[in-house]
């Protein structure tokens, strides 16, 4: 996105003063909206390093007059962060895997590879993008349960393998790999599987980086299905212990509940001011296939 | 499925037209089909089709399953709930067009506009989408709090404080606000990428053929944004048409069955009421009306790439 001397606007536009108005008009209201951004994302912080009576004080404040980051140890203490951490990140890297290795493996099929029937193929995995969740999810449920893995990781691992849209997304991108690199690997004797690791997996870092933001943050913010399939605080992801521990316990003071969101909130925060650059193109590639 | 139906036409083609030995050169081909084809089967096709099975049957874990007919799909259309959630789930995908659906596109144009800081809004309107919703529940209960920080600014105008959440007539408006504020970032940075896509000289020649600001918007940037209009209405459609968690998690429906949407019932079906059979038959009702909206939004996303 480059940087042009005119939009919309040209410098010339911007000379009267009408004009001048609208434009100064129109960044003040970004400017409102981007400090009805930031301004919850702050109070979060502030909320937690305040007394439970002030966050809880009319009028609201906004900075704390007292800082007692004594409330982080008290969060620490009352909620097992690093067990459900550590959850995530299992979900997290089944989930990838399975992405990698069942969905890539077939968008480098239908991409690449000479199978018959392939249209049949593909219209097996991508027709159940028509089918809305809802009229799945009752059933699927009770299929988890039929096969027995209520209460393991593979209830969330397996069915992460089930993704037509990222299916749509690397075939996409592997359709733009160059067949005759994998020509001639097969020329020097390359098995298929190698190909795959060694030519079309490493040329295709930008999509699975980008497909790994889209997995983590699932992992990471999805606190309604694993509530369901979870029963055990060996086995619950982050979100859905804060959504069962934090967010609907009423005898948690409010202070210590802000102190334990702003441990949960910033290292998303960071890690998205980091990798901004791939997570806005996957947006872009979400956007334009839908 | 169409699945079926799409299967006699090719085999005797390609069959005749490969020999037997050929078939060794695609093992490998299938192999990596293999896994997806098991796993979309086992766990979208296979749920697909029980879910259809499961709306003629009483589900009972304990006693097993016994076919009921047509009596799942009879009760819905006898409880009342059912009519309130339909009209719900409208009212939320309305308001959520008429509160949300402008926002991104407005701010796309205008931070388009921006000299400076560009980049920084951007950032700041797709923030929120970061943060796990959970911690989004939580803080928003404290925001809509009656003595909240909303409701101090709003008293401050000299206005009555609202109760946003345990308001009937508030707790619906609300929850389409919280999550306008949350998600729009996403939309908007799909428009803004169209946006800056416009060609500058279109501007150029329209400005010099006098074309004031408000016509360059209208005749110029939104007929070359309408693709991504079109698609993301959609997409909110459909997305919106099953939304139940914010409903769930903030509200779990009420106050008095105000916020009881389609797919929130779906659940209260299955999970409160054990009811899993008319849970599966609210399922199949939803398909048919939804997967109409699919394929015309399937269509449209298809003419947008060509």
């Amino acid at each position: 996105m480059k940087t042009t001397d005119r939009g919309i606007l040209s410098n010339y536009d911007l000379k009267k003063p009408g004009n001048k108005i609208v434009y100064y008009l129109m960044t003040l209201i970004v400017l409102v909206m981007v400090c009805s951004m930031l301004y919850p994302m702050i109070i979060i912080f502030f909320n937690g390093v305040k007394l439970n009576t002030e966050v809880n004080s009319f009028p609201p404040t906004f900075l704390p007059s007292e800082w007692h980051f004594e409330n982080y140890h008290k969060a620490w203490i009352y909620i097992k962060l690093p067990l459900f951490v550590r959850n995530t990140l299992y979900i997290f890297a089944g989930n990838m895997a399975m992405t990698i290795l069942v969905v890539g493996f077939a968008a480098f099929s239908l991409s690449k590879m000479n199978v018959p029937y392939k249209k049949v193929i593909q219209y097996f995995f991508l027709l159940t993008l028509f089918i809305p969740p809802t009229t799945y999810i009752i059933p699927n449920f009770i299929n988890l349960r039929d096969l027995g893995l209520m209460n393991t990781f593979w209830a969330l691992w397996l069915p992460a393998g089930a993704n037509a849209f990222y299916l749509l997304l690397l075939k996409s991108f592997f359709d733009g790999i160059n067949i005759e690199m994998f020509e001639s690997g097969r020329i020097d004797g390359a098995s298929e599987p190698r190909l795959f690791f060694q030519i079309a997996f490493p040329l295709s870092i930008p999509i699975f980086a980008t497909l790994a933001i889209f997995v983590f943050s699932t992992a990471w913010n999805d606190w309604y299905w694993p509530q369901l399939i979870l029963s055990s605080d060996q086995r619950y992801p982050l979100a859905t212990a804060i959504y069962k521990y934090v967010v609907n316990v009423r005898r948690l003071d409010l202070n210590l509940k802000f102190a334990i969101l702003s441990m949960i909130t910033f290292p998303p925060v960071l890690v998205f001011l980091f990798f901004q650059k791939y997570i806005v193109r996957g947006l872009h590639l979400g956007g334009v296939k839908g | 499925m169409n699945q079926t139906s799409a299967v006699p036409i090719r085999p005797l083609e390609s069959q005749t037209k490969r020999p037997p030995t050929k078939w060794k050169k695609h093992i490998w081909g299938y192999l990596f089909l293999l896994p997806a084809v098991a796993i979309f089967f086992t766990f979208l096709w296979m749920p697909i089709g029980k879910g259809i099975i499961f709306s003629f049957f009483h589900i009972d874990f304990v006693k097993g399953d016994s076919f009921v007919g047509w009596a799942n799909y009879s009760k819905v259309f006898k409880d009342p709930e059912v009519t309130i959630s339909v009209k719900n789930t409208l009212y939320y995908m309305g308001l959520g067009v008429v509160i949300g659906f402008w926002v991104p596109i407005l701010f796309a144009i205008a931070i388009s506009e921006m000299r400076r800081f560009q980049g920084f809004a951007r950032i700041a309107a797709y923030l929120p989408y970061v943060v796990p919703v959970v911690v989004l529940y939580s803080l928003w209960r404290w925001l809509y709090d009656p003595v909240g920080p909303i409701n101090r600014v709003i008293t401050k105008l000299g206005f009555d404080s609202v109760l946003f959440l345990t308001d009937k007539a508030w707790s619906m408006i609300s929850i389409v606000f919280m999550e306008t504020w949350q998600t729009f970032g996403s939309a908007m940075l799909i428009y803004l990428a169209a946006v800056l896509s416009i060609p500058r000289d279109w501007y150029e020649a329209a400005e010099i053929d006098g074309a004031g600001i408000w016509k360059r918007i209208r005749h110029i940037t939104l007929p070359a944004i309408k693709n991504q209009i079109v698609l993301l209405f959609l997409l909110q459609l459909i997305a919106t048409s099953q939304g139940f968690q914010t409903q769930y998690a903030l509200l779990d429906g009420g106050p008095n069955n105000a916020t009881l949407t389609y797919a929130l019932l779906v659940q209260r079906y299955a999970f409160t009421r054990q009811d899993y059979g008319t849970a599966s038959a609210l399922g199949v009702l939803m398909f048919l009306v939804l997967g109409l909206l699919a394929v015309i939004q399937y269509r449209m996303s298809n003419k947008g790439e060509a």
